[in-house]
């Protein structure tokens, strides 16, 4: 199973600092890189399931606490450059935490949406599958990254 | 998913892993206890003495002058939550070969994790120090993680901390903070007698260490009195087993009743104050029965502060860094890793062992004159360097309170209740 790279892995906030190596832009020339796509739709329901079910802990604005970690700027760091299967794996065992894994698959996928719509990616028709080994193809690129 | 995490669990080690396997078997059987034995700490001595308030005079047959304690809502300035990692067979110390690093676990220490830090630290650095590393990473910023950082230094070591968040933002900020050995740390039937003689090592070492600290500058560590104030006659509370329960941990995978848990503060009481009756002639309280016991507790401020002063001045270096499964020790620059991550490793190691038990504390304005604790029916009120801590636990289910709820956002109207439960007993006599 291989992976191809999108962006790279420092996202810092919302400044790409992208530059993708030459071996990784082969390997993006000799198969094309399934795009991060998610719909306009899919996330407008994400903004629903979590104001529901997240807002409580991680704030209205995705803005997060002291104790709880907001969804923009350093989580984009921290997720950037892994497949996005790792987050929709993550949110699907581990959230939210008062009940974990009680989204349904579904679900998770408009959440990731919508997070990916608060932190500047661009909407690109098709939604975003529920289906942890296709997302396990799609690295999430810097949040700037072409 | 995570085919890292499965893959992370080589089913043939290379060679570095090999070498390491050797001493799995050691390290999985070894006794704490024994690994102990030698590793003493020695604190450095400190640069500036400051004098702590001086203890309240107490003479026989006076009342102590207290300072009244405010316990209004309008001192209240935060609720915090947090998750206590109780595992029923007390904390993980085990050591595994990860990718070509050895890890030794340092997590699952339940409502005592403040309280057994340097203890369980020693014993995690033991097992690290077996395969004679001369650097080594630590995972987690907590109590946890930053105490084994500042013994690893201790014992000649470098030290990298990796966390996603220093201590001051970590769950062990979130504690009441006193010393507290055997809260909520394992229960008895899966912990087995065992676990009784590694308890009693770590804190016993923690005790001694924590003394270290007394009487710094910021009194990160300090005693006060606590009173525990009635309406009628004080008795111990006990918790037999409720025979109409049949259900278990080995049934459930939680525990079902308080009859459960482990109690083992008594073969520490020879050093740690135990509660005595007040005199009613030497009681400062309106109340007419009280209890007197002098509580050690960490002020997180000033001891994080000293901890991480220790730690970077003795060339600690702090990487921020989230981990997303166990693979990722196994490719870090250093080959011996401590993994502190608490509650976190529930999910981060698939630890479902690891039981939630919900907690919370209120904080009022600290009031650095109303030097001591009251406790009165099922609340508890200490003052401490960074505030009046305040708890609201409910007596009749005892260390049950919380088990399996990982809802971690603050409740204000439980400490608003405690607050006002709390009223009567804060009035002095005479007052
Ligand atoms: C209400 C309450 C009161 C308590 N009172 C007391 C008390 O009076 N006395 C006492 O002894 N104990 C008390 N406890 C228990 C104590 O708080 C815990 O046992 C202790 O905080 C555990 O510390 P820790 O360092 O293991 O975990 P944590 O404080 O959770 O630290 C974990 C560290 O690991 C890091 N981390 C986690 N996951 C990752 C990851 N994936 N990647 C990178 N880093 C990661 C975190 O950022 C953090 O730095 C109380 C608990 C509660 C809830």
């Amino acid at each position: 199973m291989k992976r191809t790279s999108l962006g790279l892995a420092l996202g810092l906030g919302f400044l790409a600092l992208a530059a993708a190596g030459a071996g990784a832009a082969l390997a993006a020339a000799a198969q094309p890189a399934p795009r991060l796509l998610y719909s306009e739709s899919q996330a407008a329901e994400g903004a629903r399931v979590y104001g529901m079910r997240c807002a409580m802990c991680h704030g209205r604005q995705l803005e997060g606490t002291l104790e709880t970690p907001a969804l923009t700027g350093k989580f984009v760091a921290n997720w950037a450059g892994r497949p996005v299967g790792d987050l929709y794996d993550y949110l699907g065992r581990a959230m939210p935490q008062f009940a974990p894994g009680s989204l349904p698959p579904e679900e998770d996928a408009k959440v990731i949406a919508y997070i990916l719509k608060a932190n500047g990616y661009r909407p690109g028709g098709a939604p975003l599958p529920a289906d942890s080994a296709a997302l396990g193809r799609i690295d999430l690129p810097a949040p700037g990254a072409p | 998913m995570s085919d890292a995490y499965s893959s992370g669990r080589p089913s043939s080690p290379g060679r570095d892993g090999m070498a390491l396997l050797g001493r799995r078997t050691m390290l999985k059987g070894g006794s704490g206890a024994a690994l102990l034995a030698g590793l003493q700490a020695c604190a450095p001595a400190p640069a500036a003495l400051v004098s702590a308030p001086p203890p309240t005079p107490r003479e026989p047959g006076k009342r102590p002058l207290l300072h009244p304690m405010r316990g209004t809502l309008d001192q209240l300035i935060d609720v915090k939550c947090c998750i206590r990692p109780l595992r029923a067979a007390g904390p993980n110390l085990a050591a595994e070969i990860i990718g070509n690093a050895l890890v030794v676990h340092n997590y699952g220490h339940g409502g005592s994790g403040w309280s057994l830090s340097w203890g369980s630290a020693e014993v995690a650095v033991g097992k690290a120090l077996s395969v004679l590393p001369r650097e080594i990473a630590v995972v987690g910023c907590g109590i946890i993680g930053l105490t084994t950082a500042v013994v690893a230094q201790r014992a000649g070591l470098r030290v990298t901390i990796y966390a996603r968040d220093m201590i001051q933002r970590s769950r062990s900020f979130r504690a009441s903070g006193s010393f507290t050995p055997d809260s909520r740390v394992a229960l008895t039937e899966p912990a087995g007698p065992a676990f009784g003689d590694l308890w009693e090592t770590m804190a016993r070492l923690s005790w001694k260490t924590f003394r270290t600290y007394l009487g710094l500058p910021g009194n990160p560590v300090e005693f006060h009195d606590s009173y525990g104030l009635s309406d009628t006659p004080i008795e111990k509370r006990h918790y037999p087993p409720d025979p109409a329960i049949t259900d278990s941990y080995a049934t459930k995978g939680v525990p079902v009743q308080n009859s459960e848990f482990m109690h083992l503060s008594d073969r520490i009481k020879d050093i740690v104050p135990q509660a005595v009756d007040v005199p009613a002639e030497e009681n400062p309280f309106a109340l007419p029965y009280a209890q007197r016991s002098s509580q050690m507790h960490f002020n997180f401020a000033s001891y994080a502060h000293t901890l991480l002063s220790e730690f970077f001045a003795g060339g600690g270096r702090f990487v921020n860094r989230d981990f997303h499964s166990p693979a990722e020790y196994g490719q870090l620059a250093e080959k011996v890793v401590i993994n502190c991550t608490g509650y976190a490793a529930r999910d981060l190691w698939r630890d479902r062992t690891i039981i939630p038990v919900r907690g919370q504390t209120g904080w009022l304005v600290p009031q650095p004159d109303a030097n001591y604790g009251v406790r009165y029916k099922n609340v508890s009120m200490l003052s401490k360097g960074d505030g009046v801590v305040v708890q609201n636990n409910n007596p009749d289910i005892g260390e049950m309170l919380g088990v399996g709820d990982s809802m971690e956002l603050p409740d204000r109207s439980g400490i608003e209740e405690g607050l006002r439960i709390m009223a009567p007993a804060l009035v002095l006599k005479g007052a």
